[in-house]
């Protein structure tokens, strides 16, 4: 076949290209068209296979709901069910300090984000997240963080736990004139406060 | 393929029918002059990419058999072209066959090579069609294609000889065994003779003695004539044969049959002998090509192109078949996922009238359970630093020259880092998901010490020796899993320089033994 011959057939080779190109686009397509069914389907029949599982179970989970529903509720008055309660925790750290007696504690808070230990407890459906406080406080003794803690802790304003602290003894010259008793120490926390609530439904498809 | 034109050429005229649906639907007739040459190329006017299939009915045709040793494949090819460029130098139009293989022991190949030995009788007709951009499909010669007659007339002889009035002449052709063997174009014309028999049987005489004499037949071989009647004018001319001469029979095709066997249209039939000829090339494309390469190089072209806009409609059909099985494959999976979903929608509504029973509770009884649970493993988990600050203080009692300047405390997957400010580390990244049967990492308790030896007075081997005592008590309690100095009062490491003033040691009270300790505890403690 020669140049000549591949001129004379131009329009049909561009017509042949077209067309392996539109049957290509259109077997993808189509494929892709019965794909998205079967996966509808397989997903249907997990949700059909739930839902009679739900039916099953729904004297089991009539009991659950009575052994449970309590204690959830006390957990949900703590805070730690439901959305945050910053309010709360931040009163629970006014008293705490008050009834440690140390002198004042500042504080960060960070945003909240999924809790990074999540994995250690199995949340299921769940959604536990925490969001990590950092305290800076001047104590007299060392004794006063554990009663500071304790007093933290005796509120009951959320759920949390402590991850790390440091305790620095006060340079001499570092203390403030003004006060009656002069801190000897500078300490500070990271606590991480939980929250754990139902997550959202996913949002169906088709 | 649904068009085709056909030309049937003489020295005189040509014959052009354009074939459409299986039939003749048109047929001129044009002389072969200025005039006749004009009126054709206003008849091919309007045809465009329609292939032209011309056959030539004249006096100067040449056949020739020959054997030629048994060949195939490209040296077979090779041996006819020479063949062909050895008998017929002044003429394109050439071609040779095949007809088969000799009987005796070296089983040569038996030849047909024809030509059309005047190239000018088709010439102006071929300018005209190559001008107006017509594929020429195949030129053939006019008796080559009259091989077809035998198969559609039924007429069943070992040797046949045709005889048909054409406009050039009487027309005789003989077959054996089916097979097109010769024929010969003779000047006389039956319908304007005075003795149509007389003439007839003269030319079928003449042609057994030059078949005889080319050793094709012999003088006494029976031979059936088949006379070929389109005006119903033969019937005497039939009747004469047979009687004349007892070898030869006559079998007489009139016009009702021929077009009834053809499948022509009478009127058409009688308007031209060219439309018997015509009509079979139109049912059939028979073998017998003599045009050159160069000459059909367009209807290659269109071949072509048509095999490439048939593989277009055959791949398009393929993938609109393909398609629909797929779409009418998603429109039964899709069915039965709404009926699945029919059936979640019951299920619901009965779960809905079960959990009616239930007491109200602000989620499902599973979540209820896990939050509970989740409580309760994370308070189990919490740890304070108390209890790890109460064993650096045991250990401390028993070393007052310790002074400790700085305690630090961490309960997570790695030790605590000498000097970490926790406001600016890092928050722990979130953990991913264990695999199944595999428990997450344990989170462990570290401490991190720092402090000094007081009194020191450059007594680094002392301050080294009591840090080492120290961190030996550490490492002796039940919790502790590790005790690590991240900084001594002296670095004596070979691999560190190391450089100081004895003086400057002993009387400056800047001069300090300081060290840090980082102790790790066992985990789940």
């Amino acid at each position: 076949m020669n140049r000549q011959d591949l001129e004379a057939l131009r329009v049909p080779l561009i017509v042949l290209a077209a067309t392996l190109l539109a049957a290509t686009a259109l077997v993808y397509f189509s494929g892709a068209v019965l794909d998205n069914a079967k996966q509808r389907l397989v997903t249907r029949d997990n949700d059909l296979k739930q839902a009679r599982l739900r039916i099953q179970n729904a004297g089991e989970e009539k009991e659950m709901i009575s052994r449970y529903l309590t204690g959830y509720q006390q957990l949900a008055r703590v805070g730690f069910v439901g959305d945050e309660q910053r309010i709360n925790w931040l009163d629970s750290l006014r008293i705490a300090n008050e009834e440690a007696r140390i002198f004042g504690v500042e504080y960060d808070i960070s945003a909240q984000r999924p809790y990074a230990y999540a994995s250690e407890f199995s949340p299921g459906q769940l959604l536990l997240q925490e969001s990590v406080m950092h305290l800076r406080f001047r104590l007299l003794h060392e004794e006063d963080l554990p009663r500071f803690f304790d007093a933290l802790a005796s509120r009951g304003g959320g759920l949390y736990t402590i991850d790390q602290c440091t305790m620095r003894r006060v340079k001499t010259g570092e203390a403030e004139k003004t006060l009656q008793f002069q801190p000897n120490l500078t300490a500070e926390c990271d606590l991480r406060w939980l929250t754990v609530k139902p997550a959202p439904p996913p949002e169906k498809k088709g | 393929m649904r068009e085709k034109l056909l030309v049937c050429v003489s020295a005189l005229q040509a014959s052009v029918a354009y074939w459409r649906a299986g039939r003749i639907a048109r047929l001129e007739h044009f002389s072969h002059d200025e005039q006749g040459l004009g009126e054709f190329r206003q008849f091919l006017a309007p045809y465009s990419n329609v292939p032209v299939y011309m056959m030539v009915d004249a006096v100067e045709e040449d056949y020739r058999f020959e054997t030629l040793p048994h060949s195939f494949g490209p040296d077979r090819a090779q041996l006819v072209q020479r063949k062909l460029r050895q008998h017929y130098r002044n003429t394109p139009y050439i071609g040779g066959w095949l007809q088969g293989r000799e009987g005796d022991k070296r089983r040569d190949d038996r030849y047909l090579f024809a030509a059309l030995t005047n190239p000018d009788i088709p010439a102006d007709w071929l300018k005209i069609i190559n001008a107006q951009e017509l594929p020429l499909g195949a030129l053939y010669l006019l008796p080559m294609v009259s091989a077809g007659l035998l198969d559609k007339l039924q007429v069943k002889a070992p040797n046949i000889l045709v005889a048909a009035q054409h406009t050039g002449g009487l027309r005789l052709t003989f077959f054996r065994g089916r097979q097109f063997r010769l024929s010969r174009l003779t000047r006389g014309d039956g319908s304007k003779s005075a003795d149509p028999a007389r003439l007839y049987s003269g030319e079928i005489s003449n042609t057994r003695l030059y078949l005889h004499a080319l050793r094709t037949a012999t003088l006494d071989e029976h031979l059936t004539v088949l006379l070929l009647d389109r005006n119903d004018e033969l019937e005497e001319v039939g009747e004469a044969i047979t009687r004349d001469n007892p070898s030869l029979d006559s079998v007489r095709i009139g016009r009702a049959e021929l077009s009834s066997r053809l499948g022509i249209d009478p009127q058409l039939l009688g308007s031209s002998p060219d439309v018997v000829y015509l009509q079979l090339l139109g049912l059939q494309t028979p073998a017998g090509n003599i045009a050159p390469a160069t000459a059909t190089v367009g209807y290659r072209r269109y071949r072509n192109r048509r095999a490439i806009y048939a593989a277009c409609t055959c791949i398009g059909a393929a993938v609109a078949v393909w398609s629909g099985v797929n779409g009418w494959q998603a429109y039964g999976v899709n069915s039965q996922a709404a009926d699945i979903a029919a059936q979640i929608g019951t299920q619901e509504l009965q779960y809905q009238q079960i959990t009616r029973q239930f007491p109200p509770a602000p989620t499902t009884g599973d979540n209820l359970k896990r939050a509970v649970e989740i409580a309760k493993a994370v308070r189990e988990n919490a740890r304070d630093p108390v209890p790890m600050m109460a064993v650096v203080s045991d250990a401390l009692q028993a070393s007052p020259t310790i002074v400790l300047r700085e305690l630090g405390w961490k309960y997570g997957l790695t030790d605590i880092q000498k000097g970490v400010d926790s406001a600016a580390a890092a928050p722990a990244p979130v953990q991913a998901a264990p695999a199944p049967g595999v428990p997450p990492p344990s989170r462990h308790q570290s401490v991190y010490l720092s402090g000094e030896i007081r009194p020191f007075r450059g007594n680094y081997r002392g301050a080294i020796d009591t840090i080492n005592v120290l961190a030996e008590r550490l490492r002796g309690h039940p919790a502790v899993v590790d005790v690590h100095a991240t900084k001594m009062p002296l670095n004596v490491s070979p691999t560190a320089a190391l450089s100081g003033n004895t003086l400057d040691s002993t009387r400056s009270e800047a001069s300090t033994a300081e060290f840090e300790l980082i102790v790790v505890f066992k985990p789940r403690i």
